[in-house]
């Protein structure tokens, strides 16, 4: 049963801010909810380098492989037809798909990664919702929400985050 | 970041380099007599040799003035702090025009079909009578003369506008050069298209690609944005200039580098691919000369060394914001332009097979090829640097220039 304090920030600048420093202070769980991007953000929650461009280049090369590999099976091997005296084999004249179908796997599959693996949709619940003021994040204010440690009490931390110059401040509980 | 700022009013105008002119003059000036030299022994491949050269410098010339006139048609203000770069290198044009007339004069020494010799097959000779109408030698002058027309027009006012807004800072220059940046951008790419027909596909005059303007252009483009991240690299430091150029105006000709090598590369095969693939007799002779024997490792090298590799390097995000390590690539680059063009013009020099025949070509590459290469870019960098004498290093006049300096990345 995760319990997060949230807090509402006007401006980004003051967010980036505080994320730094209450991940200086030790504080883990942290995370930014925004908007918009922020620029700096990722630096100031040390977040880890993103795994998508790995997972597109794997697709990549996986789809442009089996599209080439597709064609030579078929036209070369399996079933050969001689077409205008080519060779069965004529590999300038499978480069065409062989792109189309690495794009297209590689497309398809950072689109799809990232909404059901890295987005973690579908995804009904989310503790943050059960503050009624967080609906602004999706509007025009910043938020940052910071997990409690086990028995802490939330009075500390909503305290610090005030003075960094947070606005709204409240804590919530995720339901059973 | 404030404090690394100079304040443009100290920005000192650029006295030139006696030395570095003096250089290239006597670079250009020898470099063209031992050309004449190697005139003497053997006249077509000399001019095939000066012909490779001159397109070389013609071709990073037309890539920055495209480069110019694009910015200008855009409206864009990053670049603003490296414009004077970029006309720095389209700046040499009226040299170029100069030494365009040894080409014009020596013309039949190379095309074929100014004066075909009577032992040509019959079919051949009938297509070269056939296209009469087009490949005539009063055609081919006069239709050099309107490309260069086209051409000096637009780059002389681009470059004049912007030197006279160093002085006066009026807005009315930009406003101008908007203006004819865009109607020079289909103007220049028509001539420059019909320049690579006439100078280098009419080579061979019964093969023909209709891609071909586009294939020198782009070609001569990734080699012009790879000399400006030379320049770049090489004016960055403490100097007053280098200290202005940041790391994202890097970053963004890098990125327009990767864009172009990648664009290279699919025009390329398109070309390729497409006659491979139609497989007509006429087409693919002019292939299998450039991909057999003694060009088939060129073939290869470009395959490589002007695509695949570049693109794999220039993808690195790290790469690109490196000066240094970008400049590698763009050395590289600008070697394999020249490879390029010499794939292009030699292979057609034999002056035996055109049509449907075709047979192993031998290199036939002659010295001439580092005489007329630093002759012709001797007088070109000194028409460039004596062009630039006395004028600001940095478009101080251009109401946008603040903009440039803070720009960052969006």
């Amino acid at each position: 049963m995760k319990r997060l304090v949230l807090a509402e920030f006007a401006e980004p600048e003051p967010l980036v801010e505080a994320a730094r420093k209450l991940r200086e202070s030790g504080r883990e769980g942290l995370d930014a909810y925004s908007p918009y991007p922020i620029h700096g953000i990722d630096e100031a929650l040390q977040l880890p380098r993103s795994k998508v461009p790995l997972v597109a280049l794997i697709a990549g090369l996986a789809g442009a492989t089996g599209g080439y590999v597709l064609q030579w099976w078929t036209n070369a091997i399996d079933y050969e037809i001689n077409v205008a005296n080519r060779p069965p084999h004529a590999w300038p004249t499978n480069i065409p798909v062989t792109f189309e179908s690495g794009v297209l796997v590689c497309v398809l599959t950072i689109f799809f990664g990232s909404l059901f693996y890295f987005f973690g949709l579908p995804r009904t619940y989310h503790p943050v919702f059960e503050a009624e003021a967080f609906r602004s994040a999706s509007l025009d204010k910043f938020w940052i929400s910071a997990e409690l440690r086990e028995g802490e009490e939330p009075g500390d931390l909503e305290r610090a985050l005030r003075e960094l110059g947070a606005g709204r401040v409240t804590h919530v509980k995720e339901e059973d | 970041m404030n404090e690394e700022r100079i304040s443009l009013d100290e920005l000192p105008r650029w006295e030139g380099s006696r030395t570095a002119l003096m250089a290239c003059t006597v670079a250009g000036a020898a470099g063209l007599a031992l050309t004449a030299i190697g005139y003497l022994f053997d006249a077509r491949r000399t001019m095939l040799s000066y012909l490779v050269a001159f397109l070389y410098f013609l071709g990073l010339t037309l890539g920055m003035l495209a480069l110019n006139m694009a910015k200008y048609a855009a409206r864009a203000r990053w670049h603003i702090v490296i414009r004077r770069a970029i006309e720095a290198v389209h700046a040499p044009l009226p040299a170029l025009a100069v030494l365009f007339i040894p080409i014009a004069l020596a013309a039949r020494k190379i095309y074929v079909w100014i004066d075909p010799p009577a032992g040509l097959d019959k079919e051949v000779l009938h297509n070269i009578e056939h296209k009469h109408g087009y490949l005539n030698f009063p055609g081919f002058v006069w239709r050099s003369v309107v490309y260069f027309a086209v051409w000096l027009l637009i780059s002389e006012l681009l470059f004049r506008h912007s030197v006279a807004q160093d002085e006066d800072g009026s807005p009315r220059w930009t406003a101008s050069n908007r203006r004819w940046g865009s109607v020079g951008l289909p103007l220049v790419a028509i001539a420059a298209t019909f320049a690579a027909f006439d100078w280098v596909m009419s080579l061979n005059p019964t093969w023909y690609s209709t891609l071909f303007g586009v294939y020198f252009l782009t070609g001569s483009f990734v080699a012009g944005l790879s000399l400006l991240v030379l320049i770049l690299t090489f004016v960055r430091g403490p100097g007053v200039v280098g200290s202005l150029v940041k790391k994202p105006h890097f970053h963004n000709v890098g990125k327009l580098l990767l864009a172009f090598v990648c664009f290279w590369g699919y025009i390329a095969f398109s070309q390729y691919m497409l006659m491979y693939h139609a497989n007509l007799p006429e087409e693919v002779p002019w292939f299998l000369v450039r991909t057999h024997g003694s060009w088939r490792p060129f073939a290869f090298l470009l395959a490589f060394g002007r695509f695949i590799l570049p693109f794999l390097a220039l993808l690195s995000r790290d790469l690109k914001l490196r000066p240094r390590a970008l400049s590698v690539v763009a050395a590289w680059l600008l070697f394999m332009h020249l490879i390029d063009l010499i794939w292009l013009v030699f292979p057609s020099a034999q002056m035996r097979d055109f049509g449907m025949k075709w047979s192993p070509a031998s290199l036939g590459l002659h010295w001439t090829l580092i005489t007329a290469f630093v002759g012709v870019g001797g007088v070109w960098a000194a028409c460039a640097l004596w062009r630039l004498q006395g004028k600001y290093l940095v478009p101080v006049g251009d109401p946008y220039l603040e903009d440039s300096l803070r720009y960052v990345q969006p």
